[in-house]
Parts: structure tokens; sequence; C-alpha cells
């Protein structure tokens, strides 16, 4: 709860900053707020808090999803030097929306009401909104704005028609209270149930509501897709497994075949058309796709180990997508486009980048030795526990898709030479994110015990 | 703890010859062979003080990830023992012979290499089967790089297609890894990925079929059995001289080392249904290995395709059953790792010499280069299973075992023998003798290039003339496997 | 029995008028038959005895939001040529998945038992007072943190709506 005062506090006076001109203190107070607002959400540890009659639940999973977005959001903003300033001249703005976002995603991982649900994804999506279509002058970028926008308020809509039928099978708002109201056989409750699914559906990119995702993640800003890919996916997962954990779980039997179909449709329609690609951004926005299915997964295996497997699955993806996106804004930004073909010999000109982007890929595709490899095992491994052992082998074919599509790059990079290409500067943030980004990389590859056992 | 200083040794000198490079490429060289030697060193020592070991002679058993009862569970018997010589013995002439071949990024590749042979080390040690998988995966990276970036000109799409190969049958292993994994969950209540704890499982048959075909898609590509062996001519043939090596003489002989260590003991009553189509498996590949290797012109294709006709004999050991047929696989597995690998080494100093692969444009190098010959001569002679080379042993062990499992098809895969021949020779008719098509430089073997063949040479004599050694070695191990068979658990 | 067929009016009327909007081929008629609807639903709070509702939603929708539609609508002068028209198998594919929705929903609503319906039966709930109560002290959380969302949609506003200098 503190972080979340924090945050909103500090988005607030970053706006004051940017009023007064401070824009140098921008960076500085928005990191040292983050910093604060992580600690204060650790202190909530094992203390299972409860806020404002149970509107908010501050429980171990909300605490680690709370910290997991901070610190990927701080992440970003060590990528953002100077990089809204050459978009635009409301460089305060855009980092207090990008507050407001995180605000929002906290929300989303702590709600213990479906009234508090609604108002996280709201504010969370309304600063999207704006922040996609930053780039004012730039057609596609306009084009992504009112995209997502339009097919954002349709899914909020499912989304309150969902809970408003949930409502009317329970009588109540609150988790706990739907959970043990033994509604689940009226098909009020059940249509609620779906029309919940779509709404949350269409936030996290599962097909077939994901097409938005590839032309809203082309048009934003490269930083902002990245806030797309790792925060806004991590906190939209981190709600839909939330309220199926605490309010529907007792009705799995019931909605797991349709997740398990949502699955299998969202991992192929990633997959196979991410082969297809050609620019590295849109293949991103396919494989951020792809990867939803593999989330969805771990959600069918409502459990205990549930919301472990997706913390590391999240974590993992997390980190490898601010590398994979990072070093696509820095080759877009030197080479003009992010064609594949523009990462050609960058293993020569630049290799550390070269290295960083190898392992980032081989994370997405989880090869061992990096993070990504155990968020996928974890994820199989408890689908399996399941017992969705057809839905694994579906999901492994789909991995082996995967490696064909995310390797292009690395041939590219290493295989393939550009003889006018010349080395890219990189700025003290950009250095310093993707070296924390690798060594996390390797660390959680290695030492797994590390993040498995925090839920 | 030897057994993870074997494992760290080669990482770190990997990462430190990287590092080193950035100022002194002859000493990343030297460092990375350093590391291999200390290693081979090692391993060694632990030969001699236990010339015939019987059970586990070495073992490392540390909590890695407890949730899932995963473990960093390392142990050495006979068998990985001499799996592990040959590792280290091939791995230390890949550095010797990458010495002048490799001066694009030399420490990158020292680094890939190295960690190859760190992954290939982890999976001939390995008892913990997540550990196992990761290991499997660890050898498969850097060896794209080794094929993709310093291989030939068709080398992206080779690296590519052994990538997918690999690592598409590799995922299916995993999913076979995590069943079993459920399945033992589920009759005893014991969480464990332990190799022996696997072992002691009763499965039900129809599972235990399921599962056993997941391993077994994993080593049959990896060998590789016809009709899986595809990837394989195109990773050799487009390879560095150390990638080709290390592909032929290690990589594939992780796929041999999985069936005896996991398929056969694993899996006892599906893999004997299996038998027949397995020992049918390899007679096909002895058979087509061998006529598509008489088809080749260029040189290391050709060789490649040897190693599938190879490997063919390693499938019908294996689904032979017999002791003297495991026997004659782990013969098998060490001499084709020693003669085909040097075939390579000499196909790479050959390609140095010559600037070409293909033996229609070779011919008369006799008389330039008669050491160099001479050495080739060994080898081809080797691949043919000449008696007193090493090879000659293990085919023999193995037709001699397989012949109380299958008559028809032991004889066979005899006949293979007979098209070696005809391949091998041709091998030194166009390359050594006949017409000179143009004159090549006047070049025979350079001193390091004496320093890697010697040992060869006197490594497969060594075989073939006292393979007693070997087998006591390997004995005990190669018993107890033999002892799964057929429900006696 | 006066309620009840005023409640059936007003609801042949929120149908009838809400299937216009999406039929209608003039774009302006589709927002006056909008605000009809808008209109017909205000009406039905006002039978629920959810006064407070019912003025917001005739002053901010039907009032304010709509009036603003109107203006967008005929200064843009759209009109039926201009319009692309979707390839058939869009409007199928719409056709068959909105018809799938229709019937979860009628069949979901059919099975309800509308005496003994989950929440509130209080007949005040929605008077100003009582709706008060619960916004402040329950949904206190929520309702402070919808300035959030405000302060957001607003920041949002004067940055897209701003001339870039």
């Amino acid at each position: 709860m503190t972080s979340l005062i924090i945050v909103s506090v500090l988005a607030v006076a970053v706006l004051y900053l940017g009023l007064f001109k401070y824009k140098t203190a921008l960076l500085p107070v928005s990191v040292t707020g983050l910093l604060a607002a992580a600690a204060m959400a650790a202190m909530d540890w094992d203390l299972e808090k409860m806020y404002f009659s149970e509107m908010m639940l501050f429980d171990n999973y909300a605490v680690a999803f709370s910290i997991l977005l901070i610190l990927t959001t701080l992440l970003i903003f060590g990528l953002s030097r100077n990089y809204f300033e050459k978009i635009s001249n409301n460089v305060a703005e855009y980092y207090a929306l990008m507050l407001f976002a995180l605000a929002g995603g906290v929300v989303m991982v702590s709600f213990h009401n479906l009234a508090m649900l609604f108002i996280g994804i709201e504010i969370l999506s309304i600063s999207l909104y704006v922040l996609a279509g930053i780039r004012r002058k730039d057609p596609a970028s306009n084009e992504a704005s009112l995209k997502y926008f339009l097919m954002g308020a349709f899914a909020t809509g499912f989304l309150l028609f969902g809970t408003a039928l949930i409502y009317g099978a329970t009588g109540s708002f609150n988790l706990a209270a739907i959970a043990s109201s033994g509604a689940f056989e009226s098909a009020l409750f059940r249509a609620g149930v779906l029309l919940m699914m779509v709404g949350l559906s269409f936030k996290v990119s599962v097909a077939p509501f994901h097409t938005w995702t590839p032309d809203v993640y082309e048009g934003s800003p490269g930083l902002i897709a990245m806030f797309m890919a790792t925060v806004v996916k991590t906190a939209g997962f981190a709600a839909f497994l939330r309220l199926f954990l605490m309010a529907f779980a007792e009705a799995s039997a019931f909605w797991a075949i349709t997740v398990a179909i949502l699955c299998i449709l969202t991992l192929f329609a990633g997959n196979i058309t991410a082969v297809f690609q050609d620019r590295f951004k849109r293949l991103l926005a396919w494989s951020s796709v792809s990867h939803a299915g593999y989330l969805l997964l771990a959600i069918l295996a409502v459990g205990f180990s549930a919301s472990s497997a997706v913390l590391v699955y999240t974590i993992a993806y997390s980190l490898a997508s601010v590398a994979a996106f990072g070093i696509m804004i820095l080759v877009s930004r030197a080479r003009g486009n992010d064609h594949l073909d523009s990462f050609n010999g960058l293993a020569r000109t630049n290799p550390f980048l070269a290295f960083t982007l190898t392992l980032a890929v081989c994370s997405l595709a989880g090869i061992p030795l990096t993070a990504g490899f155990f968020g996928k095992f974890y994820v199989f491994k408890v689908a399996l526990a399941q017992g969705y052992t057809w839905l694994v082998v579906l999901a492994v074919i789909n991995a082996m898709i995967g490696i064909y599509y995310y390797f292009k790059v690395i041939i590219a990079m290493y295989m393939k030479e550009n003889a006018n290409a010349v080395a890219i500067q990189l700025n003290p943030g950009f250095r310093l994110v993707l070296s924390i980004v690798v060594f996390l990389i390797f660390l959680f590859g290695i030492f797994p015990g590390l993040i498995a056992n925090i839920l | 703890m030897i057994l993870v200083w074997l494992i760290l040794i080669l990482l770190l000198g990997g990462l430190l010859s990287w590092l080193a490079s950035r100022w002194n490429v002859l000493l990343a060289r030297w460092i990375a062979l350093g590391a291999v030697a200390v290693n081979f060193v090692l391993t060694a020592g632990i030969w001699f003080g236990n010339p015939v070991p019987v059970g586990w002679v070495a073992e490392l058993d540390l909590e890695w990830i407890p949730r899932f009862g995963i473990h960093f569970h390392l142990a050495l018997d006979g068998l990985s023992l001499l799996m592990l010589l040959l590792t280290f013995f091939l791995g230390m002439l890949g550095v010797l012979c990458s010495w002048k071949e490799i001066s694009y990024r030399p420490g990158f590749f020292h680094f890939n290499l190295l960690w190859v042979l760190a992954g290939i080390t982890g999976v001939f040690l390995t008892m913990d089967l997540f550990l196992f998988y990761f290991f499997w995966e660890v050898m498969l990276i850097p060896m794209y790089f080794l094929i993709g970036i310093w291989g030939h000109a068709n080398r992206i799409y080779a690296a590519f297609k052994f990538f997918i190969f690999t690592q598409a049958s590799g995922l299916f292993m995993l999913l076979a890894i995590l069943s079993l994994y459920y399945v033992q969950a589920q009759q005893t209540g014991v969480y464990s990925f332990d190799y022996f704890d696997f072992l002691e499982t009763p499965l039900p048959f129809k599972t235990a079929q399921w599962l056993m075909f997941g391993f077994l898609i994993a080593f049959i590509v990896k060998l590789p059995a016809f009709p899986f062996h595809n990837w394989l001519p195109d990773a050799h043939g487009e390879a560095p001289t150390a990638g080709s090596l290390v592909l032929a003489g290690l990589l594939l002989k992780t796929g041999a080392y999985g069936l005896l260590r996991f398929v056969v003991p694993l899996f006892p009553e599906p893999a004997m249904a299996f038998a027949p189509w397995g020992m049918l498996m390899g007679v096909i590949g002895i058979l087509y290995g061998g006529k598509l290797a008489f088809a080749q012109n260029d040189l290391k294709r050709l060789i490649a395709y040897t190693s599938v006709s190879h490997m063919g004999f390693v499938m019908l050991g294996v689904f032979a059953f017999t002791e003297l047929a495991y026997q004659g696989v782990v013969m098998q597995m060490i001499t084709h790792g020693i003669s085909t690998g040097a075939l390579f080494l000499l196909a790479g100093m050959l390609y140095e010499r010559t600037h070409t692969r293909d033996i229609t444009r070779m011919g008369g190098l006799w008389k330039s280069s008669p050491a160099l010959g001479a050495a080739m001569m060994v080898f081809v002679m080797a691949s043919l299973g000449l008696p007193g080379l090493g090879n000659f042993i293990a085919e023999f062990l193995t037709l001699n075992g397989s012949w109380p499992a299958n008559r028809l098809l032991t004889a066979l895969a005899a006949v293979g023998l007979v098209i070696a021949t005809v391949y091998s020779l041709r091998i030194m008719q166009k390359v050594f003798f006949g017409p000179m098509p143009q004159t090549w430089p006047a070049a025979d073997l350079k001193p390091r290039e004496y320093l890697i063949m010697i040992p060869l040479i006197a490594a497969i004599i060594w075989l073939g003339l006292f393979p007693q050694k070997t087998i006591e070695t390997s004995g005990h191990a190669v018993t107890e496997i033999s002892l799964k068979k057929g429900g006696s658990r | 029995m006066l309620t009840q067929s005023l409640f059936y009016f007003l609801s042949f009327l929120a149908i009838f008028s809400a299937l216009a909007v999406i039929i209608a081929k003039n774009p302006v008629h589709s927002v006056l038959y909008l605000i009809l609807t808008f209109f017909a639903i205000t009406g039905h709070y006002i039978l629920l005895n959810a006064q407070f509702l019912a003025i917001v939603n005739m002053i901010v929708y039907a009032g304010a939001i709509m009036v603003l539609f109107l203006f967008v609508l005929m200064l843009l002068n759209l009109n039926a040529e201009t319009e692309p028209q979707k390839p058939a198998y869009i409007k199928i594919a719409g056709v068959v998945s909105g018809g799938l929705l229709l019937l979860v929903l009628v069949g979901a609503l059919k099975t309800v038992d509308v005496s003994g319906a989950g929440g509130t039966t209080a007949t005040d709930m929605g008077l100003v007072e009582n709706l008060g109560m619960v916004l402040f002290n329950e949904f206190l959380l929520p309702f402070e943190l919808a300035s959030v969302l405000l302060l957001t949609a607003m920041v949002g506003a004067v940055l897209i709506g701003r001339r870039e200098a």
C-alpha cells in the first residue's frame, strides 16, 4: 500500500518538476522514488495486510509482483535518458504517465475486489493509450494509439459486463466472497467468468483477441513497446491469475477447457506469424503474443505452484524483453530501421550488444543457462502436473518453432556481414542496464532456486 | 569434487581464453590447450588409480533446486571414465588443429570449443535427469556457433539444420523426463529427477514405451540413426576441422552413451520390444550410410556418411542386449571417435593444402606428402576394420554379440564391412594415387601436425592390440547395464 | 401495473433505438438514436429508484457526451459513401460471434431466479444519501484511486491536445 502511495505521489511530483523545468532532476527523482517504493513493498512481505474494507490484499503474491513491476520500470527508466527528449518537449509528462501506469499495475496485482481490478486496468490502459501516441507527427504512432484505445475500450466493456454478471450471481465484488458464494453452477456466473476472460485476454493479447498487438507495438516508440511487453504484460497476467486463483479456482473444471483452447490458439498464432516477420520489432510483438500462450499454461494449473511459475516466467521474460527491445532501439536508431538485416555484422562492431541480444533471445527461446529456460520448464512442469500432457506436447512443438525465428537475429549478428557498419555508441545508462540484465539472466539461469522459491 | 572441477576448468578456461584473446591470441590458444590438458591429466590420474573400476568411482551430490528435487548430481563409472578420456584427448587435438586454421575471432572460437567440451563432460557425468537435459542443451549453442561462424560456404544452413534437429528432439526428451518425474511421483510419492530413483521405479509397459520414445528420439537423432541422419552430412561437411572433430568424435557419442545409460536401463521392457526395429535401423544405417559414402565427392561429406554407417553398429549392438555387444558398442564409440576424428583432421590438413574438399580434383598426393598419405592410410584401414586396429575389435565384438539376437540382421551388417572396404579404398585411390590433375604446393606434415597425428595413430593401434585394458575399464558398468534386460528388476 | 407497462415500454424503446443505432445509415441519425437509448435507460433507473444514477446518466451521457459526438460528426461530415466497405467474411464472422455471445447471454439470463438474485434488495439503495455512504465507506479506495485515473486522463488529454512548440 505504501508503495502504491509512493508511486502515485511520485508521478505527481514528477509533473511538478516538469512544470518548474527541472528537467535534469526528473530521472534521479524517479529512480529514488521507485527504489523507495520497492523497498516499502518489500516491507509488506509476509504481513498479508488487507486495506480499506478488503479492497486490496498485500499478500506475498502482490508484493512479489509489485516489486517485479517496479524494478522493471526502473530498468526501463535507466534506458530512457535522452530518449523522450528526442520525441517531445514534454518529457516530465511522459515519466509521469509511465509512473501512473505503474501505479495501475500495482493495483492490478494486489486487488481483492473487482472494482479495484477495473480501476487498476483503466489507470494502466489510459496511460498507455497516450504513451503509444507520443510521436504525434508520426501516423504510425497515431494509428497505434487509436487502435489500442478502441480495442482497449471494447475490452473494458467486456470486462465490466462480466463483472456485473458476477455481481449479479454472487452479490459481491469481493474475491473471497465470490469464491465462497457457491454460485459456480449458475449460468450467470459462468457467463460472467467468460466475459471477464475475454476482457483480460484483450489486455494481455491472447489470441484471438491479440490482433492489435503487432500494430500497436510497431507504431509505439521502442521504449513504450518495451514497457508494454514487460510491465503491462506482467501486470495483466498477474491480475488474470489472481482473479482466477482467488475467485474462480473452484469453478476451474468449467473454464479450464476454454483457457486450454485459448492457449493453443495463442501459441500457434503467435509463433507461426512470428516466423514470417522480417522486422525485429514486429517479431518481438508476435513473440510476446506467443509468450502469453505459455503463461496461460500456468493459469490452467490453478494451485500453489501456478503463481510461482508465472512469477518466474514473467521475471525471465521481462529481463529478456528489456534487453531485446533496448538493443532494437539502439540498432534502429543507428541504422535507420529495425529490419533484421540491420543487425548484420553487429557481432563485429559491438560484441557486447551482440552477446547481450543473443542471451536475451536464447532466454526468450528457452535455452538452458538462461532464465527463460527455467521459466518454460516450470510452466511445462505445472501444466504436466495437472495432466495436460497433450497441451504441453503442443507447447513444445511451439517452442521449436520459436527457436527458428529467434535464431534469425543471431544468424544476422554473427554470420552475416555488413561492410559499412560502424560501432554503435552506448550511453552509460544503456551499458549499466544491459549489464545488469545479462548478469541476472545468467544468475537466474544457473541458480533458478533464487526466484523459484519466492512464492 | 574433482568432477565439478572437470567442468569448471573448461568453463573458466573458455572465459579466460576469450578475455585473453583481447591482448594476445597466442596466450588464448595456450590457455585453451592448458585447460583441456589439465582435465586430461586429471582424468588419466583417476584411471591409473582405478584401472578396473567397480561401481561408482567418484560421486558428488549437491542440492540445486530443492523445491523440485533437482540435484547437482555427478558420478563417474568405468563407462563415463572412458568417454571422458576420449573427450579430453580429442579436445586437445581440437585446440591444436585450430592453431593455424582459425584466425577469425580466435578467442570466441576457443570459448565455444571449450564450452562444448564442458557440456559433453557434463552429459557423461550427470546422474540427475534435469541436469542431464541442461548439459545436453549447453552443448548445442556453442556448437551452433562453431559451425555457423567458422564453417565453410554453406555454414548458416548447416548450423541451423543441426540446431533445429537436435533441439527439437531434445525437447521431446525434456517432455519425457518431466513425465517420468510425475509418473514416479504418482507411483512412489518421491519428487526427484535422480537417475537412481528412476531405476527403482516400476513403470506400466504402455507408459514406459511412450517415455522411452521421448528419450530414444533425442538419442537417435544425435547418434544419428537412419532416417534421422539428414543433418549430419551438412553439419560435418560445413564445420571447421575442430568442429567436425568434436561433432564426429564426441557429440555423436553422447547419443550412444544416452542409449546405453538411459534407454536400456530405465526402460528395459519397451527397449526389448523395440529391439528388432532398433537393430533394423542400425543395419539400414550401416548399408545406406556406406552406399552414400561411396557416392560422395566431397571428402568431408564422405567421412560424415561413414559415420552414419559406423553408428549403425552402435544401434545394432545396443539393441542386441548381450554383454558382448555392449562391449563392442563401447569400443566402437571410442575407436570411431579416434578414427573418424583423425580422418576429419586429415581432411582439414588436405583442405589447408589444396583448398578444396572435392576428391575428384585431388590425386597423386602421395608423391608430395607421403607422411600425410601414410597417416591417412592407417585411419582408412581402421575405418574399414583391418585387424590390428581398434575398429576391428569393436565391430567384431558387436557382430559377435548380435549374432544370437538376430542372425539375419547381423549377417547383413557384416556386408557393411565390405562396403566399408570399397569406400575407404576409394578415398586413398582418389586422393593419394592416380594422376595428379594439378600440382599442389608440396607440403608434408609439419611438426604440429605430427604432434596431432602420432598420438592418434598410437591410440588406434594400442586399442587394436591391447583392447583388454579398455574392456576391463568399462566392464563392470557394461555388465550392470546388460543385467537390466528384460524385466530383471 | 403502471410501473410494469412503463417498464415494457421503456425496454422496447431502449432495444428498438439501440438496434436503430447500428442499422441507421446516417451517422447523425445513429447518434440521435443513441441519445434516445440513453433516455430510455434513464427511465429504467428512475423506475429502480436510482435517482442519482438517472440524473448523472441524463446529464453526462445524454447531455454532454452525445452532444459532443453530434458536433464532431457534423464537423467531419461523414456519410455513407465515404465509409469503407468491409469484406463479406468479416461481416459473417461478426454476425456469428455476436450471435453466439447473444445466445450465451440469453441462456445465462434465462436461468436467473429474479426474486432471490444476489445483491441487495433494498429499494432505497439508489438514493444519493445511500450511494454516498457506500462510496465513502466501503468503496473509499476505488473512489480515491479514480482521481488518479482522472488525473492520468487529464494529463493525457492535455498532452495530445496541446500544440507542440
